[in-house]
């Protein structure tokens, strides 16, 4: 049961495609972001991963309207790559730095969602 | 320390040895009767020796790192090479033993295919603890990293990389593809890392040189030495295969590489796209080629089989399609990858025209010999898929029993190499071929605040007094002064407090450490915004700043020429400067802002006019015949914001969010 779980997990990543909103000189993209190995982990102030130990990159808020919410980013999510760029080992500064590259327009993340998963769990659990 | 005679001395005896191995190498390499890998170790020993020549003679200490780390590629390749000789060796006796013995084993295992691993976009993430940030020493721990990557007898080498604590992780542009791997493959990474620390100087007097040979070929030449010796020792260094043979590794003046850090990745590492791995790090905190690495390495490692970018299988077929028993249809079949492809002809596959007929052949399919037709001569093949939940059977038959033969046999070896490659089969990953060498290029390093403010000499805090002290008694303004000048007081042992005084400026320590721990708000704002709004500045970020801004703060209060009112510490060298200037002096801008209106004291007048001068990060130097006076700093304003963000990451009750 558990590695078919585990199976499941991993394939219940969602492709995201945001396109960055032009704002004079800059371009936003309408999320923060929070986490990254350089963190403290003893502030365990991350309200979405469930393992304390996680230093991922996950999504602390979504403005209103933006790109992010449009293209169906949701807070709560744990972004997992950004154009092939693994995040799931990188430092707050440098997660930061592979979103506002000033040449993309277009960053594609892949992410995970705890309500997918549980979504999965539950289905799982009553076969 | 070793005498300078022993030292000759056991050099002699080395060069003596390596002749005798070359001697016992090139027996080796006749009897096998191979003089490819005779070739290839003559190469590389002349490469060495290029490289040992090079690393003499250079003056540069980037000369030197390259030279050295081409000396380490060189000595690992031959060091391989020699492992491969040894093996041929053993397995030559070998097989000449089992052909003498009568149970001599299945000559005919099935093996595999070949295929290409590709390995690219390496990134090995620092994590810098935050003390390191603000470190008070003005030069940079700088070391210089480089990648061996080994996979089977092939060794190849990244780009050197220099790290310092300005870089978050170490990345390695190269993309590096073996061609001729199996799918057992172990690629071995391996993280050299050599120090390059300002005072390295590689043309060190005797007594240096020595105590760096008797350390280096007691450390990784050691090692190398004593794992190659060991027979069938696999050691984490790149030389593993139990090399009987010993390649003294030449004892030369220079920057010398240490590993790091290493890894072994294997078929189940293998994933089309990018995956972290566990790094086995060597050495510790004491090591002068320490860094402070995070324990991961991310890359693509990505395989191609042969089997499914070759053809692997070609000829005539015929195959029924339709539903009549007797439709045969003549076709060229091609095996490749996942499918077998079914052209109406051979032409037509080779102008990509497209197949009349695809089959797939993959993990899921079934294929058998069916019962021998009446009719035909030879047994008809059947391929069964399933599509969607339903089955489909292809009937194909080849022209002769041989031909059927030599087909199930292609599909048996496909579906045996599938079981091998496993999930390099389910789709072909892609493989960018690395890309002509491109020259390298130098990115400018990020606006880091304390990189730029590495201390030149010429901002040194003993210069500037020394010339400070100079001008002082060339303009006899001792005289004038009355006394020495208060900030040579500084040297002293207890500096001056005065109730003003302590008001502003908590006590610090005596000089001549004045760049130590200062107190907590800084005093005098070097450019507005830089600073910019945080008070909970810890005293450590002072530091970074650099000498020029601190002494500023650090000079006690000047009772020159103004009225014996005490004026805030941190105006006393804006004060001495105007009044210097006034006299006539020239040569020094103040590019100081008053403090903020939360210090409350008055400004002197004088001290006004010269302070509020610099609005800008300008670090205009008037009077340019003083280097001194370039006391302020520009910087660009990605610095500023890269400032602001350490710093809030920095204060332990935020957890960092970043709006992007």
């Amino acid at each position: 049961y558990n590695s078919a779980v585990l199976f499941f997990l991993s394939v219940f990543q969602q492709r995201i495609e945001i396109h960055k909103l032009r704002d004079g000189d800059n371009l936003i993209l309408g999320f923060s972001i929070g986490g990254g190995i350089d963190q403290d982990s003893n502030s365990s102030q991350n309200p979405f991963s469930e393992d304390k130990t996680d230093k991922g990159i996950y999504v602390t808020r979504v403005s209103k309207g933006g790109p992010a919410e449009v293209a169906g980013l949701r807070m709560g999510d744990k972004i997992m790559q950004v154009n092939g760029w693994d995040m799931t080992m990188v430092t707050h500064d440098q997660a930061r730095k592979k979103l506002t590259k000033k040449n993309e327009d277009v960053v594609r993340l892949l992410v995970t969602r705890k309500s997918l998963e549980n979504a999965v769990r539950q289905s799982m659990m009553q076969h | 320390m070793m005498p300078i005679d022993r030292l000759a001395d056991m050099e002699e005896k080395l060069r003596i040895l390596e002749d005798l191995n070359m001697i016992y190498i090139r027996q080796i390499a006749l009897s096998l009767k191979d003089s490819d890998i005779q070739k290839k170790i003559d190469y590389e020993i002349r490469m060495r020796e290029g490289a040992c020549k090079l690393l003499a003679a250079c003056s540069q200490r980037d000369q030197a790192l390259e030279a050295s780390k081409s000396l380490l590629t060189c000595n690992a390749r031959i060091m391989a090479y020699m492992s491969e000789l040894q093996r041929m060796k053993e397995a030559q006796v070998m097989q000449r033993v089992a052909r003498r013995s009568s149970d001599a084993g299945p000559m005919d295992d099935r093996s595999p295919c070949k295929g290409k691993v590709a390995i690219s976009d390496l990134r090995i993430p620092l994590m810098w603890k935050d003390t390191e940030y603000f470190k008070n020493k003005g030069e940079l721990h700088r070391c210089a990293v480089f990648c061996l990557l080994q996979l089977g007898g092939e060794i190849f080498d990244t780009d050197m990389v220099m790290v310092d604590r300005t870089l978050t992780d170490i990345c390695f542009d190269n993309t590096i593809v073996f061609n001729k791997a199996s799918p057992g493959f172990e690629l071995q990474v391996e993280l050299y890392s050599c120090c390059s620390e300002e005072d390295y100087s590689a043309g060190s007097t005797p007594r240096k040189l020595a105590s760096k040979l008797s350390s280096s070929l007691g450390r990784s030449a050691g090692k190398k030495m004593r794992a190659a010796l060991e027979p069938g020792a696999s050691s984490p260094t790149s030389n593993r295969g139990g090399a009987a043979i010993l390649l003294p590794v030449p004892s030369v003046p220079g920057p010398k590489y240490h590993l790091l850090a290493h890894t072994t990745l294997n078929l189940s590492h293998v994933q089309d796209s990018f995956r972290t791995h566990d790094l086995t790090i060597t050495g510790n905190e004491e090591c002068s080629y320490w860094l402070p690495l995070y324990g991961g390495v991310c890359c693509r490692l990505a395989a191609q089989p042969h089997c499914m970018t070759q053809q692997m299988m070609s000829g005539c077929l015929r195959v029924k399609l339709g539903g009549e028993p007797q439709g045969w249809t003549n076709v060229y079949g091609v095996l490749k990858g996942t499918n077998l492809f079914c052209y109406h002809q051979k032409e037509d596959m080779e102008a990509n025209v497209e197949p009349v007929l695809t089959i797939g052949i993959n993990k899921e399919t079934r294929i058998r010999a069916a019962e021998k037709d009446p009719h035909s001569k030879a047994q008809n093949i059947c391929i069964t898929n399933q599509y969607g939940g339903e089955e489909v059977m292809h009937t194909l038959a080849a022209d002769s029993r041989e031909d059927t033969q030599r087909w199930m046999e292609a599909f048996w070896q496909q579906f045996y190499d599938m079981s091998q490659w496993r999930q390099c089969c389910d789709d072909l990953m892609k493989i960018e071929l690395p890309s002509p060498r491109k020259p390298a290029i130098v990115t400018p390093k990020q606006g880091s605040l304390y990189h730029e403010m590495v201390i030149d000499t010429s901002d040194d805090i003993g210069t500037v007094t020394d010339i400070l002290a100079r001008r002082i008694e060339e303009f006899e303004l001792r005289a004038q002064l009355g006394s020495p000048p208060h900030w040579m007081s500084l040297f002293d042992e207890d500096p001056p407090r005065s109730p003003h005084n302590h008001q502003h400026l908590p006590p610090h320590s005596p000089s001549p450490r004045l760049h130590s721990r200062q107190p907590r708000s800084p005093r005098c704002h070097r450019t507005p915004g830089l600073l910019s709004s945080n008070a909970s500045l810890t005293s450590d970020s002072d530091s970074p700043a650099g000498v020029s801004p601190r002494f500023r703060q650090a000079w006690p209060p000047d009772t020159s020429s103004s009225s014996g009112r005490f004026r805030p510490r941190t105006l006393s060298l804006d004060a001495k400067l105007s009044t210097l200037r006034a006299r006539g002096y020239g040569g020094f801008r103040c590019n100081c802002q008053p403090p903020t209106a939360g210090s409350g004291s008055p400004h002197p007048t004088q001290t006004a006019l010269s302070c509020s001068s610099s609005t800008s990060s300008s670090s205009s130097s008037e009077g340019s015949n003083s280097q001194e006076s370039d006391l302020g700093f520009s910087r660009p304003s990605g610095a500023r914001h890269s400032l602001r963000s350490l710093r809030a990451k920095l204060d332990p009750r935020n957890w960092l969010q970043s709006q992007v």
